[in-house]
């Protein structure tokens, strides 16, 4: 800029440029201006082509820009070489049309370029159909097959009756623990332990809840402990621990009157009584005692065990018609 | 959103350095119902043997359906690749609303207030019958390729053989 004004200095001094713009420097002025047309052709005082000289050197010159290079690639390329870890969109280098984003009815959607949408979205270009195949080769040769002897539930749960169930947590929270990562729960049929009738009815009273009746399923769910290991070993002590005391007979178990009676039994209640009062109601002294049959027993049992309905209804009156001898 | 370039080259050396439980030979037709032992080479420690699982929940969620639904389709192919048996994989029809409304000034003026939700989609992924390194194996893979935004929580059921203690009704001190 500086070597610009002395240029326009040079060409056109002082006394010139105040001449020829009215004001007047010096007093011999006019008899300059006298000289100044005798001497040469008029130099004409251009205040623009400054400006113009000005606006040249601010243009700075740039290189030009190289197309992106998705007009250099190869439409069978590999892709996984181009794109092979997870990466913000980069418009330059995905050969692909894609437009994305709201305009006005009728204008098309904003190109790929420059699109903020484009690039805040995750895209799944490094986990094309062949990246995963070729992935997946490589880790193959971690995995092993399932075996063979175990092709149906049925097959496993009869060789593996204990199922294990922990969960994992994958989140991408300030922290990347979760609580309830060490919760685990164990479940076991009932039918794969061997028990007595007492100890059955024990180990049923000291589970409680964490039986299914309908499924035949005993579920422990532990997560009191800090640990996932730990707690899996609490859940085993606790099963093993409620089955050994269901064996154990405590002395204060004699005093189980009827009505903690879990299961009805014949032998215990007043339909007994009642019936052989009446079967023997009109018995000679000292004579044998009827006694009513094992049929009506256990018909009695059933109808008060599984409740009422229509068969054991049924029963019990066929077994009462020829308990009573009526036709 | 952090992101960062991943070589395939380093992702597969960084596989190979992870410590595995070696798998073992294919578990042939079990007979017997003792413990599965493993082969015992001279030179090696003794392996594990490898675990049973019979089932394998994943349950995705997120707050853009779209991504959950690519990132559904990336881990079912993976699991075809790997051999697994694919489930039942669903998704609610609708989102679950988690809505806010906060006063928005700081002091006074209870009646003018803002509304903030947060939409979070759901996603369920079942596979059944995945042998203990090809559940670790898969799991890992899923996992390292999980899109940011997204949260897995991945359920396994363990099979396993009753214990000792517990085969027998015990015998009475």
């Amino acid at each position: 800029m500086s070597s610009a004004l002395t240029r326009l200095l040079e060409r056109l001094p002082l006394k010139k440029q105040t001449a020829q713009s009215g004001i007047r420097v010096f007093s011999n002025q006019e008899q300059q201006q006298q000289e100044i047309e005798d001497d040469e052709e008029f130099r004409v005082l251009s205040l623009r082509t400054v400006k113009q000289q000005f606006q040249k050197r601010q243009q700075v010159r740039r290189d030009p820009i190289t197309p992106p290079r998705t007009g250099r690639m190869a439409v069978d390329q590999d892709w996984t070489a181009v794109w092979p870890g997870p990466r913000s969109f980069h418009p330059a280098s995905v050969p692909l049309p894609l437009r994305q984003g709201f305009t006005e009815r009728g204008a098309a959607a904003p190109s790929k370029f420059a699109n903020a949408e484009l690039m805040k979205i995750p895209n799944f270009l490094h986990l094309t159909p062949p990246a995963i195949r070729q992935q997946c080769e490589a880790i193959k040769k971690f995995c092993t097959p399932w075996p063979k002897g175990l092709e149906t539930e049925a097959k496993w749960q009869r060789h593996f009756p204990l199922e294990v169930t922990t969960t994992d947590y994958c989140q991408s929270l300030p922290t990347i623990r979760n609580p309830e990562a060490r919760r685990v729960t164990i479940s076991l049929k009932l039918s794969d332990l061997e028990f007595d009738a007492h100890a059955r009815d024990k180990f049923l009273r000291l589970v409680g809840d964490r039986y299914d009746k309908d499924t035949d399923l005993v579920t422990f769910v532990t997560d009191r402990c800090p640990q996932k290991k730990q707690n899996y070993d609490y859940a085993l002590y606790l099963l093993t621990a409620c089955y050994h005391e269901s064996f154990v007979t405590e002395p204060w178990e004699a005093t189980k009157s009827e009505a903690d009676m879990e299961v009805y039994l014949f032998e215990r209640n007043q339909s007994k009584l009642s019936a052989e009062e009446i079967l023997n109601w009109n018995a000679k002294e000292g004579a044998p005692k009827v006694v009513p049959s094992k049929s009506f027993a256990d018909c009695v049992e059933q109808l008060i065990n599984e409740g009422e309905n229509e068969y054991n209804l049924g029963k019990y009156k066929e077994e009462v018609k020829k308990m009573l001898n009526i036709a | 959103m952090k992101m960062h370039m991943k070589h395939l080259d380093l992702y597969s050396q960084a596989i190979k350095t992870l410590r595995w439980t070696q798998p073992m030979r294919t578990l042939s037709t079990v007979n017997t119902s003792s413990g599965i032992q493993g082969n015992l080479s001279p030179a090696a420690p003794a392996p594990e043997p490898d675990k049973l699982y019979s089932k394998l929940e994943i349950e995705l969620r997120g707050i853009d359906p779209a991504v959950l639904k690519s990132y559904t389709w990336f881990a079912t192919t993976a699991a075809e690749h790997l051999g697994i048996e694919k489930g039942k994989c669903w998704s609610p029809r609708k989102a679950h609303h988690e809505r806010m409304t906060l006063l928005k000034s700081v002091h006074i003026y209870k009646k003018h207030r803002v509304q903030y939700e947060v939409r979070t989609h759901f996603r369920y992924m079942n596979f059944h019958k995945l042998t203990g390194s090809t559940l670790d194996t898969f799991l890992e893979y899923i996992e390292r390729n999980l899109p940011e935004g997204v949260a897995l929580q991945a359920s396994r059921t363990e099979l396993q053989e009753i214990p000792e203690h517990l085969r027998q009704p015990p015998e009475q001190v």
